[in-house]
């Protein structure tokens, strides 16, 4: 239940947040050093943050569940213990990606700045 | 078919048809969108450095242009898909879903165009 509407949060979150950032990452790419100043100013301030981890959080999260959904599509999966393993390891290991990714980013690189 | 109750009215026309498409096509831009990410992620933690130069120099290449453009075109439609279901779901009055799918459909291709050409003013070098 709780996998079923992260899946549909999680994916039309990023329909609308994140297809507005790629919209503006590339635009600003395109328009040039000044405006790509303007976007990695915004993304390196607390609420850009706030967005990136977000939805770093959102993609694993989505990606894990639709893993899952893949398996179900199949016919696989639907014994009660292997769906409820699954159900609370899915969103378990899409934390600790997000998690991963974002100690990489800031102990290799400083962060977004 | 009658033209009464709500079941009456639709009963005997049986199913549109495109529920299955649909259902597959969202399935098909998802393995798509699992490849494309996982090289997009991937790229850019290789990256590490996100400045305007280094970005550039990393998106100009043909390879990951025009990977990028696929990303682009397949996250646009799978999103479009996925929000059109939340519509249906949701929005009741014949109306209102259709304009709100019309909205939908117009953000997701201009949406799509826009990053696309973006890529490729960065691939030619403008």
């Amino acid at each position: 239940m709780l996998v079923s509407i992260l899946h549909r949060a999680t994916g039309d979150g990023m329909a609308l947040v994140g297809l507005a950032v790629l919209v503006w990452w590339l635009g600003a790419l395109a328009s040039g050093p000044e405006a790509y100043e303007t976007f990695a100013w915004v993304m390196a301030s607390p609420i850009g943050y706030l967005v990136m981890v977000g939805l770093t959080w959102a993609f694993f999260t989505h990606m894990m569940s639709g893993l899952r959904h893949f398996v179900l599509d199949i016919g696989a999966g639907y014994e009660l213990d292997t769906n409820k393993m699954w159900s609370i390891l899915s969103p378990m290991i899409a934390i600790v990606l997000t998690v991963a990714v974002w100690t990489l980013l800031v102990i290799r690189d400083g962060g977004l700045g | 078919m009658g033209d009464g109750t709500s079941i009456g009215r639709v009963r005997g026309l049986g199913s549109s048809h495109h529920g299955a498409h649909h259902w597959l096509t969202h399935r098909f831009t998802a393995i798509a969108n699992l490849v494309l990410m996982s090289w997009f992620i991937i790229s850019l933690l290789l990256l590490g450095d996100y400045s305007y130069a280094s970005v550039i120099g990393w998106i100009s290449q043909p390879l990951s242009s025009v990977a990028m453009m696929l990303l682009c075109a397949n996250l646009f439609w799978h999103a479009q898909m996925g929000l059109q279901v939340l519509i249906e779901d949701y929005v009741h009055d014949p109306g209102m879903k259709f304009g709100v799918l019309t909205v939908l459909n117009l953000a997701a291709v201009g949406g799509g165009a826009f990053c696309i050409f973006s890529v490729a003013t960065l691939a030619f070098g403008a």
